[in-house]
């Protein structure tokens, strides 16, 4: 994979960028509170993807298993912010860091399992994940989940007022922590850690050769992006005071995984397509789902209801036409090895 | 220690056992012949699975596929007949897995070969939860399960299923071994695991033979999912869990080796009624744990497994 980061920004993504910019600015005057909610999490989830293309496209290194870190990431904030009483910022950044440190654990076995393999043993933590939970009732509410007594709501200070005030409150702030996210991460793969963590995915041994630390980088690479998948998993306690298991199968962190690749791995920009992809596809699918005029074909548009059926089919589809996901397609003839 | 507990717990772990060897051969025929992990393994056989129950209900409207099955005569079947045209689905489905999804992509990296798997995981899942449901489905049993239906042996009891599971498996094994052995696409088939580019030098068409292999493998898979659905009733994300167990098999006898699967599904299927017995934090739940464990031990200490090939990597 030769995914040189671009330094200079072209026509197509400073016009993406304002689309983008307006919308989100948009957002909060068009949407009830409910609605809110659900863009919130929406924009929230762009973090998980992010994490998957840290340690898949940037480091190389396939995760089939982030799902699990986001899991991570709200069952610790719950407990910090519910149990503990931290205030919120404080059991955020703690909860991330949780899911960071649960990253650095698989991150060791990662520096001699890799390829293929690594990807079965992350696909064998994803699906262990939720039984492993239901063990920890006290954190993890067991098989029903349990609701955190701690509310995010808006300051003294906040200027707008009413029903949405607190909602509106949590969007600004989610937004503001995903593009601060964003930018850092674009900050981090452009630096001198971020190009050792490059030289490493195209080239271990000749990474090691020019004094790249091996052990480090890739542990480190780990961590950051189940941070960062953590964050998402504390943002979500922060939206809905509630942690489950259920919230966390298999399934979604394959779908995570497939948001990913399908918006262009190694890339930025391509986790926020992906998340894009998989929001405009499953309200399509489901717009398609409910309309009755296709006669006998609405059987089968009934499948597109479910959005891992699509995002399955788009993943097989992607991987033969434009193997550089979402993200590549204004590029020309960079196909990944 | 009690050892007539012991001894029946091990009887009563063979069951699991045979279901493991069975998708972990599956895994290491399609691994070591294309060098893939076939993550969606699980899942097609789970839909063969369905095929079979469907067979087995006969033309119900209600039922998808309901409608089709009742175009084939003689449905509804009796179960080995059902269970017989499921392996038979799976194994066409498999092939047609090979030629329509992984020919193409020729030797793609890891990354695009995963994506397949997957995407063909995820799409096989959510379509089995549309058109079947996510609820548990009664399948019934092809061997008797009753009460009395058990040989004694040193107070233990030794399930007829059990031994019929084997009896299933093992034939299956010996037909697979003299495949191998006594015909042209078994020859075939053995010099492309070797070395696919010398194989294709020495006239042998790799595309076709490694269609073959695909659906020997999908009918493994097919058998473990129509064998195992009565125990651990059907419904969509039956064989997810069954898929780190037959992994964990796969990579301890080492992934490119049959003997080793059939070695691996014994000591995994084995571990998974003994650990939870006999460590009370495991429980029957958490089983699926100490199968993830060894695999990465393993994965880490000794990547070969028990029997599969040592890699050597140059410097």
């Amino acid at each position: 994979m030769s995914a040189q980061a671009p330094r200079r920004f072209t026509p197509v993504s400073v016009a993406g960028l304002i689309v983008l910019a307006g919308l989100l600015v948009a957002i909060p005057f068009l949407t009830t509170t409910t609605s809110l909610r659900q863009a919130t999490q929406i924009v929230v989830s762009v973090l998980a993807v992010l994490g998957v293309n840290i340690a898949t496209g940037y480091g190389g290194m396939i995760s089939l298993g982030h799902g699990v870190f986001v899991g991570v990431g709200a069952f610790a904030t719950g407990y910090y912010v519910g149990d503990l009483q931290l205030p919120w910022l404080l059991a955020i950044a703690l909860g991330a860091i949780t899911a960071g440190l649960a990253g650095a654990l698989v991150g060791v076995p990662a520096l001699r399992i890799r390829g293929i393999h690594l990807a079965l043993v992350t696909l064998g933590l994803a699906i262990v994940f939720r039984p492993l939970s239901k063990r920890f009732p006290s954190i993890t509410g067991g098989v029903s989940g349990r609701s955190i007594d701690a509310r995010f709501d808006a300051p003294g200070w906040w200027p707008s007022d009413g029903r949405m005030a607190s909602s509106v409150y949590r969007y600004v702030f989610c937004v503001l922590i995903v593009v601060l996210v964003l930018w850092a991460t674009w900050n981090l793969v452009n630096s001198r850690f971020g190009r050792s963590m490059r030289a490493l995915r195209d080239n271990h041994m000749a990474a090691a050769i020019y004094g790249i630390d091996l052990v480090a980088a890739r542990v480190t690479t780990f961590a950051i992006s189940a941070g960062i998948a953590g964050l998402c998993g504390a943002l979500q306690v922060l939206l809905v005071p509630f942690v489950s298991q259920d919230k966390y199968p298999a399934q979604e962190s394959l779908v995570i995984y497939a948001s990913a690749v399908i918006g262009g791995l190694g890339t930025i920009w391509g986790s926020v397509l992906g998340v894009l992809a998989r929001t405009v596809l499953g309200k399509a699918g489901s717009a398609l789902a409910g309309y009755d005029g296709l006669g006998p074909l609405g059987e089968f548009f009934d499948l597109l209801d479910e959005s891992a059926f699509v995002f399955g089919v788009g993943l097989i589809i992607l991987t033969f036409l434009f193997p550089r996901g979402l993200a590549g397609l204004g590029r020309k003839n960079q196909v990944p090895k | 220690m009690d050892l007539v507990l012991l001894l029946q717990r091990i009887f009563d772990a063979l069951f699991n056992s045979a279901i493991y060897s069975s998708l972990a051969l599956a895994l290491v025929i399609i691994f070591r012949s294309t060098g893939l992990l076939n993550f969606a393994q699980g899942e097609m056989a789970t839909f063969t699975a369905y095929i079979a129950f469907v067979l087995l209900a006969g033309p119900q409207p209600r039922l998808t596929g309901g409608g089709l099955a009742g175009l084939i005569p003689g449905v509804p079947f009796s179960i080995p007949l059902a269970i017989f045209g499921a392996v038979l689905c799976g194994m066409a489905a498999g092939a047609m897995t090979e030629r329509a999804l992984i020919r193409p992509l020729g030797g793609a990296s890891d990354v695009a070969l995963v994506n397949i798997t997957i995407g063909l995981l995820l799409a096989t899942n959510s379509l089995m939860a549309q058109w079947w449901g996510t609820g548990p489905r009664f399948f019934p049993a092809i061997f008797p399960t009753g009460a009395g239906q058990h040989f004694t042996i040193l107070g233990a009891r030794l399930r007829y299923s059990t031994v019929g599971v084997w009896v299933i498996l093992l034939s299956a094994l010996i037909l697979l071994v003299l495949l191998l052995r006594h015909t042209k696409t078994g020859l075939a088939f053995r010099a492309v695991s070797i070395s696919p580019s010398n194989a294709e030098l020495v006239g042998v068409r790799v595309g076709p033979t490694l269609m073959y292999g695909w659906a020997m493998a999908s009918g493994f898979g097919a058998l473990a999912a129509c064998l195992s659905a009565n125990s651990v009733l059907l419904e969509p994300n039956m064989m997810l869990r069954v898929l780190v167990y037959a992994f964990a098999a796969a990579t301890l006898g080492g992934l490119d080796s049959p003997k080793g699967a059939l070695l691996g599904g014994l000591i995994i299927g084995l571990s998974q009624t003994l650990i939870p017995a006999y460590v009370p934090f495991i429980g029957f739940e958490l089983s699926v744990l100490p199968a993830l464990v060894a695999m990465v031990v393993i994965l880490l200490i000794r990547p070969a497994g028990l029997f599969g090939t040592q890699r050597i990597e140059r410097i």
